[in-house]
């Protein structure tokens, strides 16, 4: 009995984050059919689901959204590996971060998608040309958050280990790092979410494949429900991600360190 | 006032003088300071804000390297931070990602201390401090007096022999401080440290030492010193401190010293 108050209790709870979609889709729906739209500007909902059916069914959808996944994941690797020590090197410095705040800021502005053109001719019409966009897309944001971390990190935290005796490494390990860490996680789940966008976007253009892909290529033939499957289905794996790898680790570091900025 | 690498001091401090360079340029942080602290001294320094009281204290920590003059502990000259100077901030230097007992064990865990010891020395101080049953606690889940105990606990595990305090309890409310002070008071007395102790206040530069120091205002100099005695060997306390005319007298005239550098 009480377990299954509990999972309605969990129901409502689902209704409440599904509600908007719900609503949404009635619009769609309403405005389909009480406008009488054509085919060829909107499709009703059961005509997307029945090309999402289709498109499950015969592996198409799994084969584009593993590509999409696969670049994201590799950019996401790369800027990481890559971007955490930088943003330590510059934050560690002071006369660096001072200059380089301004031109990360710069290029904070030049969106990937603005790399493109260059991109494509550097590169080709590639996949290295849509990881150049999304690794530059998502490692400015683990920089620059890295950077800010480690600034923010009180003076005497330093000093204070200084006059315990303590090494130059053993700072890094015991102060740097874990007073950085929230910073990184925040940037990394601000670039996963710039890197995604950046991601289809590239593809539509590179049209090697991916969700991105996909939707561009529905385009040319009028496949609106295909399109509309394309864009679900970008939203839901974003929320995936975000939801089971990201959120997970920044509530967990910040919950257990309570509210390290003042 | 003091002789230059004399025999038996534990702190020397001798033409001491530092600027720090701005973009307007050179200011001049404190004038020109001599200090001699003994062994086992309880040396406190009062002093206007801004007169240089901390550029001094971090100078003998080794954070940052004199203008002009020298410093010696143990007769040696301080080259950068070490083991045998610990400091006590006014606040923010605990380690929030720690909890109590790592806090109080790091600087030992640093010293590569094997565990048990480690362990003993922490619950002695956990003890001491009044900090039982909030070992496992993380700072942000303690008050503000709670984690200044914490700050004086970890300096006092790594055993220096010298401590220098920057205002620790200035963050802290009226009551808690009170405490905090007796509490200090009575660690000193079965420690034995030589400790050098900042403070704009000046009930508690008396109640403190045994001997007060007053700054002028910047760029500050020692003016004036005065010998604190002490009856009995246990810490003293605020009941009897306030009750003893010849304490409220020196007091007193701290107050008239410091009264006559007021800024503004």
């Amino acid at each position: 009995m009480r377990r299954r108050l509990r999972s309605f209790g969990g129901l409502l709870r689902n209704v409440r984050v599904l509600l908007p979609f719900i609503v949404l889709i009635a619009i769609w729906w309403g405005i389909k059919s009480g406008f009488g739209v054509s085919d060829r500007l909107l499709v009703a909902p059961p005509a997307v689901w029945s090309s999402f059916v289709t498109l499950v069914s015969h592996g198409i959808l799994a084969e584009y959204a593993s590509t999409s996944l696969q670049l994201i994941g590799i950019a996401a690797l790369v800027s990481f590996a890559a971007g955490v020590p930088i943003g330590f090197a510059v934050g560690a410095n002071r006369y660096a971060a001072r200059s380089l705040e301004g031109f990360l800021r710069f290029f904070q502005g030049i969106s990937g998608i603005a790399w493109l053109p260059l991109a494509i001719l550097w590169f080709g019409f590639t996949h290295t040309t849509t990881l150049a966009i999304v690794i530059y897309t998502l490692i400015v944001p683990i920089i620059f958050n890295t950077m800010v971390g480690v600034r923010a990190i009180p003076e005497n935290y330093v000093l204070a280990l200084r006059s315990l005796g303590a090494s130059r490494l053993r700072i890094v390990r015991d102060v740097y790092l874990p007073g950085a860490l929230p910073s990184i996680v925040v940037g990394t789940r601000l670039g996963m979410g710039y890197g995604w966008r950046a991601l289809i976007a590239s593809e539509m253009l590179v049209r090697q494949g991916g969700l991105g892909d996909l939707i561009f290529g529905a385009r040319t033939f009028n496949q609106i429900d295909r399109i509309m499957v394309g864009m679900i289905v970008i939203g839901c794996l974003y929320i995936v991600v975000d939801r089971l790898l990201v959120q997970p680790v920044e509530t967990m570091t910040l919950a257990r360190w309570g509210v390290l900025r003042r | 006032m003091a002789a230059m690498g004399a025999s038996g001091e534990k702190i020397t401090v001798s033409g001491f003088r530092h600027y720090f360079r701005t973009d307007g340029g050179r200011v001049q942080a404190t004038g020109l300071v001599d200090l001699a602290i003994q062994p086992g001294e309880f040396v406190t320094l009062v002093g206007p804000s801004g007169c240089g009281k901390t550029t001094l204290l971090k100078a003998i920590a080794g954070f940052i390297t004199p203008s002009e003059g020298t410093i010696l502990c143990d007769g040696r000259p301080v080259r950068g931070p070490g083991r045998d100077r610990g400091v006590v901030f006014q606040e923010l230097a605990i380690l929030p990602w720690r909890t109590v007992r790592r806090n109080i064990g790091h600087g030992l865990e640093i010293a590569r201390v094997p565990k048990a010891e480690r362990e003993r020395q922490v619950a002695r101080l956990i003890d001491l401090m009044g900090l039982a049953g909030f070992e496992d606690r993380y700072p942000h889940e303690l008050s503000g007096g709670m984690k200044q105990r914490v700050a004086v606990a970890r300096t006092w595990a790594a055993e220096p022999e010298i401590i220098l305090m920057d205002e620790p309890f200035a963050a802290v409310d009226a009551m808690t401080r009170l405490t905090l002070q007796e509490e200090l008071a009575r660690l000193c007395a079965t420690t034995r440290k030589t400790v050098f102790f900042i403070t704009h206040s000046v009930e508690e530069a008396v109640f403190l030492a045994d001997r007060v120091l007053v700054m002028t205002r910047r760029p500050g100099t020692i003016k004036a010193e005065l010998v604190v005695p002490r009856h009995g060997t246990g810490g003293r306390d605020w009941d009897s401190f306030t009750a003893d005319a010849e304490m409220r007298g020196i007091a007193e005239q701290v107050m008239h010293l410091v009264h006559a550098e007021r800024v503004g």
